[in-house]
C-alpha cells in the first residue's frame, strides 16, 4: 500500500545533530526523508529523541547543526523561511495545549483567521467542516475544559488542519487520554492517513503503526536504528535492538 | 460564590469591641482633652451658593477629589503602559532588555516614593517640562481646546505640576505592575506558547491573542491591588503643591483648625473611592469566569 501513493520527499533531513544545554545528545547524525503523502511512525524508548526531532522539524527546538528542509524551503535563520515552514507543518501535542480562554471554535478559528487572513465567514465555515470532519461539530461553542480528553484532542488535529498544512507531526498524540478515549482519536489520524495526508507521527499504537504507516522508525539515542514497513518491523525486525524493544512493548 | 452571610458570637464580641473603643476615642477627645466637634463646617467645603448667580458651586473638596480622580486615572493608565514594556523586557530573550528592566524594578523599589516625586518634580518638572515648551504649548492653544485640557488633566497654571504628578505616580506604580505582567505571563503555560508558534503566530500575535488574556485574568486581583494603591500613592504628590484631595484638606485644617472632622472626611471618600473601584474589578473577574465556563 506504501508505495504506489507517496511521491517526492517533502521532509529532508541531513545529518542532524542536538546536544541539550545539560549535555544530553538528544539528536546524533540524524538523517531521512518523508515523501510526500507517506505516513511515517517513529518508535524507541523513552530519551530516545523522538520528540525532540519532531519540534525540530518546526524550529520548536533549535538544531546545532545539519539540515531541514520542508517541502523546498529551508528551515534557517531567515524569519520567514521559519514561519513559512510552521504555516506549512501542523503539530498535535500529547497535552492538547488548547486555547482555555477560547470556544472551540474560536480555537480552529484563530491561525486561519491571524495568520491566514481569512475572514471570520470564511473561516468559520472551513473550521465546522473540519470539526465535522472529527465529529465534534456539536461543541463548536464549548470551551475547552468542558470537553473530555479525547473531545479535546479531536479539536486540537481540528486546529491543526485548519492551517491547511502539508505536514502533520503528532507527538504521543494518544498517550495522554484514558483508554476508552483512543480510539476515537485514533480514527480520526487513521481517515487522515487514507486521505493521503503526510504524516510523521510519534506513538506506541503498534495497531496504529501497523495499520496505516507506510514506514516505521525505530529510534535509540538520537539516531536511526532500523527503518522499514510495518510489516518488516513487526515480523522480521533485523536489529536485536529492535526485537528486544518490541518484545517489551507488544 | 453564593456564600451566606453568617454572624457568630465571635463577630458579635469583636464588633463590640470596636464600637467600644471608638466610644472610647470620642470621650477622650471630647471630654478629656476638650475637643469641640464642629461637624457643621464641612458641608460647605463640598458645595456652595454662590452669591452672585445663587447657583450651587463645587468647592474644594470636590475639586479636590475630581483632580485626585483625574490624576489617579491618568497615572494607572500610564502605569499599565510602563508596566507592560517592562514587564516584556523582564521576559525578554536579550539580556540588554532585561537589565533595563530589572534595573527600573530595583531602582523604583528601593527609593522612597516622596524621594521620587521630588526628584521628578525639581529634575524633571522645572528642567525638562520648560525645555520642552509643554505649558506655553498649553496656554497658546484655543480657549476650547485649553478647556478640554483642563477638564482632562489641569488648568494651565497647574499643568507642569500636574502631568509631573502623574508621571511620577505612574513610575513608581509601573515598578509594581511589571513584575505583576510578568508573573502573569510566565504563569502561562509552555504548551500555549509552543501551539500558538506550531499555527504560525508572530510573537505578537501570540502575546496578543493567546498569552496577554489568560495572564491579563490571572493577575487582575493583585493588579487592582495596585490600581488601589495609585489612588493612594496619589495623595503623596500634594507636596508639590498639586490640588488633589488630601492637599485640600490640609487647606481646610490650616484655615478652620476642625482637624479630625476633615481627616475623617478626607479618609470616608478614599475609602468611598478605593473600595467602589475593587468592587467593580471584582464585578469584572465574576463576568471573566462566567465567560470561560
Ligand atoms: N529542554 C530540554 N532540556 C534538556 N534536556 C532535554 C530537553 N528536552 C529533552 N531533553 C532530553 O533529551 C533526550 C531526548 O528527549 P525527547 O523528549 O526527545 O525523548 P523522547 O524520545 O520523546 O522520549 P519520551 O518517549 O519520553 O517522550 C532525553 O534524554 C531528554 O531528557
Ligand atoms: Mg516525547
Amino acid at each position: 500500500m506504501a508505495l504506489n501513493k507517496v511521491g517526492d520527499p517533502i521532509i529532508r533531513v541531513d545529518r542532524l545533530y542536538k546536544t541539550f544545554p545539560n549535555g544530553v545528545n538528544a539528536l546524533v547524525n540524524f538523517s531521512g526523508h518523508v515523501h510526500r503523502g507517506e505516513v511515517v511512525v517513529i518508535i524507541g524508548p523513552s530519551g530516545a529523541g523522538k520528540s525532540t526531532f519532531l519540534r525540530c522539524l518546526n524550529g520548536l527546538e533549535e538544531i546545532d547543526s545539519g539540515t531541514i528542509v520542508i517541502d523546498g524551503i529551508p528551515l534557517d535563520e531567515k524569519k520567514k523561511n521559519r514561519l513559512e515552514i510552521r504555516k506549512e507543518v501542523g503539530m498535535v501535542f500529547q497535552q492538547f495545549n488548547l486555547f482555555p480562554h477560547m470556544t472551540v471554535l474560536d480555537n480552529v478559528n484563530l491561525a486561519q483567521i491571524r495568520v491566514r487572513h481569512k475572514s471570520r465567514e470564511e473561516a468559520t465555515q472551513t473550521s465546522m467542516e473540519l470539526l465535522n470532519k472529527v465529529d465534534i461539530a456539536d461543541k463548536a461553542a464549548a470551551f475547552p475544559d468542558q470537553l473530555s480528553g479525547g473531545q479535546q484532542q479531536r479539536v486540537a488535529i481540528a486546529r491543526a488542519l485548519a492551517m491547511m498544512p502539508k505536514v502533520m507531526l503528532f507527538d504521543e498524540a494518544t498517550s495522554a487520554l484514558d483508554p476508552e478515549m483512543i480510539g476515537e482519536v485514533l480514527d480520526v489520524m487513521k481517515n487522515l492517513a487514507r486521505e493521503g495526508m503526510t504524516m510523521v507521527c510519534v506513538t506506541h499504537e503498534m495497531g496504529f503503526a501497523r495499520e496505516v504507516s507506510d514506514r516505521v522508525i525505530f529510534m535509540e539515542k538520537g539516531t536511526i536504528v532500523e527503518m522499514g514497513t510495518a510489516e518488516h518491523f513487526f515480523e522480521n525486525p533485523a536489529e536485536e535492538r529492535t526485537r528486544l524493544f518490541l518484545s517489551q512493548i507488544l | 460564590m453564593n456564600r451566606k452571610l453568617k454572624i457568630t458570637t465571635l463577630d458579635v464580641v469583636i464588633l463590640t469591641l470596636l464600637l467600644a473603643l471608638a466610644a472610647y476615642v470620642v470621650y477622650r477627645l471630647t471630654m478629656q482633652l476638650n475637643y469641640k466637634w464642629n461637624w457643621g463646617i464641612l458641608p460647605q467645603y463640598f458645595f456652595y451658593i454662590d452669591e452672585e448667580t445663587g447657583r450651587w458651586v463645587a468647592n474644594i473638596l470636590v475639586k479636590g477629589l475630581w483632580t485626585t480622580i483625574r490624576l489617579s486615572f491618568w497615572a494607572t493608565l500610564l502605569a499599565i503602559v510602563f508596566g507592560v514594556v517592562t514587564g516584556l523586557m523582564r521576559i525578554s530573550k536579550r539580556l540588554f532588555w532585561r537589565l533595563i528592566g530589572a534595573s527600573y524594578v530595583e531602582l523604583i523599589r528601593n527609593m522612597p516614593p516622596l524621594v521620587l516625586v521630588f526628584i521628578f518634580y525639581f529634575f524633571v518638572s522645572d528642567q525638562i517640562m520648560p525645555l520642552l515648551g509643554v505649558e506655553d504649548f498649553v496656554r497658546s492653544r484655543p480657549d476650547n481646546v485649553k478647556n478640554l485640557l483642563t477638564f482632562l488633566f489641569a488648568s494651565p497654571q497647574q499643568f507642569t505640576a500636574f502631568t509631573s504628578g502623574a508621571i511620577t505616580v505612574a513610575v513608581f506604580q509601573g515598578a509594581y505592575i511589571t513584575e505583576i505582567v510578568r508573573a502573569g505571563i510566565q504563569s502561562i503555560e509552555k504548551g500555549q506558547w509552543e501551539a500558538s508558534y506550531a499555527l504560525g503566530l508572530t510573537w505578537g500575535q501570540q502575546m496578543r491573542w493567546v498569552i496577554l488574556p489568560q495572564a491579563v485574568k490571572r493577575v487582575l486581583p493583585p493588579l487592582t491591588n495596585e490600581f488601589i494603591n495609585t489612588i493612594k500613592y496619589s495623595a503623596i504628590v500634594s507636596v508639590i503643591s498639586i490640588q488633589e484631595l488630601t492637599f485640600q484638606g490640609m487647606q481646610i485644617m490650616a484655615s478652620t483648625y476642625v482637624t479630625i472632622e476633615v481627616w475623617i472626611t478626607i479618609t470616608a471618600i478614599y475609602l468611598l473611592i478605593c473600595f467602589s473601584l475593587s468592587m467593580g474589578v471584582r464585578k469584572l473577574e465574576v463576568h471573566l469566569a462566567r465567560s470561560e465556563a
